[in-house]
């Protein structure tokens, strides 16, 4: 103590006697506790005594001085020791609560040392600040934060968060009590707050020591800086359990306000009771209720991204139950208003897609259902479409990629019974494609105006996005009608001819609604499709019934389908014979309509049609519709009751693995039996079938049903072939060129007329690398050049 | 003679105004286009390959024709190139047509100019690109030595062990250069 021994000169009284009489009125100096016999009075003559000797500053400082050096060295260890080990959480929420009632007490220690030295101030007229703050109280609480956060150990907010979490589980049960009391009663043997049993439920001793603790806190003016980020994240674990639970799987709800009044009521009433210490009825200063007012701004933008963000996690689920999951749309809608989560909605979005949607696993009608549900959705989340637009680019790219996506576009606006699509067609609108033409924006509603987001593609014309029209965006997948026009006539053709029947009303109406979308001029060729199958009806009922061509006379009555070739798409080319009788009656009937067409003549095709049969066994009558070939390998077996393939084959002039696969179904009738390899034998009696009934009429349903239409790929190939010659003719007179001008060459010259074909830039390449790797072009510096003969 | 008169002008409106001209030739323009069009089409589609043109770059009235010496003749395996130029009246007149290739040849001059009666007088709108190049590709078998525009071919056709030997050492020579 000698070394701070004071140095200013003293009359009257000896030093040392003096530095007694400091030291009983600050026991503190020498490591005593504070004396309570001391009177008053005795206290009030040392003070003066100080104030005499001018030492109340240096008094006062080594005093600060003296606690300071006890919180570093005491207090604080204490109070972090307390921290260091943990069992269980309701140990964690016991250690911390001693740990902030052993800090509490020895403030409260040091409450009459701190009122001896504002007496000391008061006395001496010193107005200070120390450590920013007036009062000494005010210097000491900033000592004791300061130590304590200089020594923070590492797994401090382990035990705090034990302390929040218990209390805050409590609080929300007993909330939870005044909504719902129908829990049943085996869930209640053990209290769901404090998780102890029933007998023993520890809930309000618990909400207790919690408000107790955070008074304390709040009076040490820790509860910011040691608990505040352990509240935080606390509330924020809370609401995303509280939000994943409510909308978990849940689209037809709208669940915004719910949650709103959900924040209010529990998570800021729990907030409120941390700050205002037990009873809510206490009259909060304005200071905390601007803090709670913070918070409540933070917590729910909190709350709204974090459902945003489980929404758009289930957007790729929402979608797809469109319009059933509107209500999740529109929150989403409202949220993404409030959320800067566009960019991570599109980018979520688009990986769902792919990964759930593009890969070969998925079947193209669904792809196509989950494609018009998500043009639907997102169309109601960003009216401009220019989230459509980014978010469905791969879908988009991928349905291109697709080989039988025009099929199935079209097949789905034609089917039968409930379809969306046929339902938008019906709808009837004009369609609308990119073709770029930068029309006037709506003049009329130019107060409603908006500009298109940052992220639009500003190529495009906003009017273009803004159409609502799903067949649009769907041809659009293509960007050309051709493509869909000519898959329309393919399954037009091919419906026609398998099912034989003239009545054409239904396709009539189809073909009507899709002229409105596509327009007259497209859809000629299926206009004449159709008339042919009207007109056909009419030569036939007009050949029978005219004697003088002898049809009536024949020993089978036959109709015929009469098509204008021009018209339809290119036909499979298959060879059938047919038998001798049966291509006589074929040729009387194109005599007859010769004779009545004048100059026009009849190109048969005998692979298509149906031949109803009445086949007469031993035991047994059948009745059957079955194709022509079907119908000839049965009729040979008339003559003959044992064919060889290869002999079926020649007579036929059919390819004998095409004749195995028709032969099979007379196997499956049980009218053939297969008695060697490739040898069959006709089974005029079936003593095992006799028995049960043969249905009287059966319709043979071809295996496959395949298309009689020339597959698409064929007919590529041919309008390749044409592209050829072009090739051939431009790199004869002009010696070699560019991939790229070979290209702009055949667009000039190659891609006009009534048959128009388009070739693109890459399908062009791989044609042309064939075409080299068949040596019958040379590549080298970027030019193609045909070889030197 | 008739057929080589464009039925357009011919037309007894003779004092027309010169907007109405220009739509005219506006129209005609596209129907020569057409024209030019489907004869590429059917030059195309034409499987003998021994003689061929196509529109040289984006102008359709330009092409670049390619003729292969007839078997049997002197110039078999030799290929020629030509330049055609199509004239807005055509077919009712005549395209000009050159050797770019230079051509040894009684009937043709050094400039490529060749004497043929059907790319002169003797015009019609019947023939079409692919008559005219095989009519060229006939008369390097069979030159017209009457009417010569290169004297020395004309005077060492009779000669065709010499005029082969001429021919190829001139053909060579162009493919030198090249």
């Amino acid at each position: 103590m000698a070394a701070v021994a004071p140095v200013v000169s003293l009359h009257e009284q000896h030093p040392d006697d003096l530095w007694n009489k400091i030291c009983i009125a600050f026991p503190v100096i020498a490591n005593e506790p504070l004396m309570q016999e001391y009177l008053e009075e005795q206290v009030l003559n040392v003070l003066e005594l100080i104030c005499q000797h001018q030492l109340s500053t240096f008094i006062e400082d080594y005093v600060v001085d003296k606690i300071q050096h006890i919180t570093m060295q005491k207090i604080v260890p204490d109070f972090w020791s307390k921290f260091c080990k943990r069992e269980n959480e309701m140990q964690g929420f016991e250690s911390f609560r001693d740990a902030v009632y052993s800090v509490y007490n020895s403030l409260i220690s040091f409450c009459p040392v701190f009122e001896r030295l504002e007496k000391l101030r008061n006395i001496s007229g010193i107005h200070r600040v120390v450590n920013g703050e007036n009062t000494l109280l005010g210097t000491f609480k900033v000592i004791i934060r300061s130590s304590l956060l200089s020594q923070l150990p590492l797994n401090h907010p382990k035990i705090t968060e034990d302390f929040y979490r218990i209390s805050f589980k409590v609080f929300c049960n007993s909330d939870n009590y005044v909504g719902d009391q129908d829990d049943s009663p085996e869930d209640m043997v053990h209290c769901s707050g404090c998780e102890q049993e029933i007998g023993q439920c520890q809930c309000q001793s618990i909400i207790l020591v919690f408000h107790e603790v955070n008074q304390k806190l709040i009076e040490l003016d820790l509860l910011e800086r040691l608990a505040g980020e352990v509240i935080t994240s606390l509330i924020h674990l809370r609401i995303e359990n509280h939000v994943e639970e409510s909308c978990k799987g849940s689209f037809d709800t709208s669940h915004i306000s719910t949650l709103e009044k959900w924040l209010d009521n529990v998570v800021m009433g729990w907030l409120r009771r941390i700050f205002n210490g037990s009873s809510e009825n206490v009259k909060s200063e304005k200071k905390t209720e601007e803090a709670i007012k913070k918070f409540k701004q933070k917590l729910a933008h909190f709350l709204y991204e974090t459902y945003t963000r489980t929404r758009i996690e289930q957007l790729f689920n929402i979608i797809i139950e469109y319009p059933d999951s509107q209500p999740a749309v529109e929150d989403l809608r409202i949220c993404l208003q409030k959320t800067d989560l566009r960019p991570y909605l599109t980018q979520k979005l688009q990986r769902a897609l792919e990964t759930r949607l593009l890969h070969p696993g998925v079947n193209t009608p669904d792809i196509l259902t989950a494609y018009v549900a998500a043009i639907r959705a997102l169309r109601q989340l960003d009216s401009s479409g220019v989230l459509l637009e980014t978010v469905t680019q791969p879908v988009r790219q991928y349905l291109r990629w697709r080989d039988d996506t025009v099929r199935c576009v079209v097949s789905s606006l034609t089917e039968e019974g409930p379809s969306e699509l046929a339902d938008e067609l019906v709808r009837g609108e004009a369609l609308q494609l990119d073709e770029g033409v930068p029309s006037d924006e709506d003049t009329e509603n130019w107060e409603a105006w908006n500009p298109d987001p940052v992220d639009a593609d500003p190529s495009k014309t906003s009017k273009s996005r803004r159409t609502s029209d799903i067949i649009s965006m769907l041809v659009n997948v293509y960007g050309s009608k051709e493509l869909f026009v000519n898959e329309y006539r393919t399954l037009l053709a091919d419906r026609l001819l398998s099912q034989f029947s003239y009545n054409t009303e239904k396709e009539i109406r189809y073909l009507e609604l899709l002229k409105l979308r596509f327009g007259e001029s497209q859809l000629h060729y299926c206009e004449v499709m159709l008339k042919d199958v009207y007109d056909s009806k009419r030569i036939n009922a007009h050949l029978d019934s005219d004697p003088n061509f002898n049809l009536d006379k024949q020993q089978f009555p036959a109709t015929a389908m009469i098509l204008s070739a021009q018209f339809w798409p290119p036909f499979k080319e298959e060879t059938l014979e047919l038998p001798s009788f049966v291509k006589e009656h074929l040729q009387t009937y194109t005599k007859a309509f010769e004779t009545l067409k004048g100059n026009r003549t009849l190109c048969w095709k005998p692979h298509l049609g149906s031949v109803t049969l009445e086949i007469e066994l031993k035991d047994r009558k059948l009745n059957l519709t079955v194709s022509p070939i079907h119908a000839t390998i049965i009729w040979h077996f008339q003559s003959k009751n044992q064919w060889t393939v290869e002999e079926l084959s020649q007579i036929m002039h059919v390819p004998s693995t095409v004749l195995r696969r028709k032969i099979a179904f007379w196997q499956s009738q049980g009218l053939l039996r297969e008695i060697s390899t490739d040898t069959f034998l006709l089974v005029e009696e079936n003593p095992s079938r006799s028995k049960c009934p043969v249905p009287a009429e059966m319709v043979c349903e071809d295996e496959e049903s395949e298309s009689a239409m020339a597959s698409a790929h064929d007919q590529r190939e041919e309008e390749l072939q044409v592209f050829w010659s072009y090739i051939v003719g431009m790199l004869t007179n002009l010696d070699s060129m560019p991939l790229e001008r070979i290209h702009q060459m055949l667009k000039m010259f190659a891609s006009q007329g009534p048959t128009a074909v388009e070739c693109s830039l890459q399908e062009l390449r791989h044609f042309l690398d064939r075409k080299v790797r068949e040596h019958k072009l040379l590549f080298s510096g970027g030019f193609y050049r045909l070889p030197k003969p | 003679m008739a057929q080589n008169i464009n039925p357009h002008y011919t037309a007894p409106s003779a004092p027309s105004k010169t907007n109405e001209e220009n739509q005219n030739i506006s129209k005609d323009n596209h129907a020569v286009s057409k024209r030019l069009q489907k004869e590429l089409m059917v030059l195309m589609m034409n499987p003998d390959q021994s003689v061929s043109a196509f529109p040289e770059g984006e102008n359709l009235f330009k092409w670049v024709g390619t003729i292969t010496g007839a078997a049997g003749t002197v110039y078999e395996g030799l290929t020629y190139k030509l330049s055609l130029e199509f004239p807005h009246s055509y077919p009712y007149s005549a395209p000009v047509v050159r050797f770019t290739t230079p051509c040894y040849h009684p009937n043709v001059d050094h400039a490529g100019n060749i004497c043929l009666d059907i790319l002169k007088e003797k015009w019609s709108a019947l023939y079409d690109v692919r008559t005219l190049l095989l009519s060229i590709q006939s008369l390097l078998g069979e030159p017209n030595n009457e009417s010569p525009l290169n004297p020395h071919a004309a005077s060492l056709w009779p000669n065709q062990v010499e005029y082969k030997r001429q021919l190829r050492a001139e053909y060579e020579k162009h493919q030198k250069s090249q």
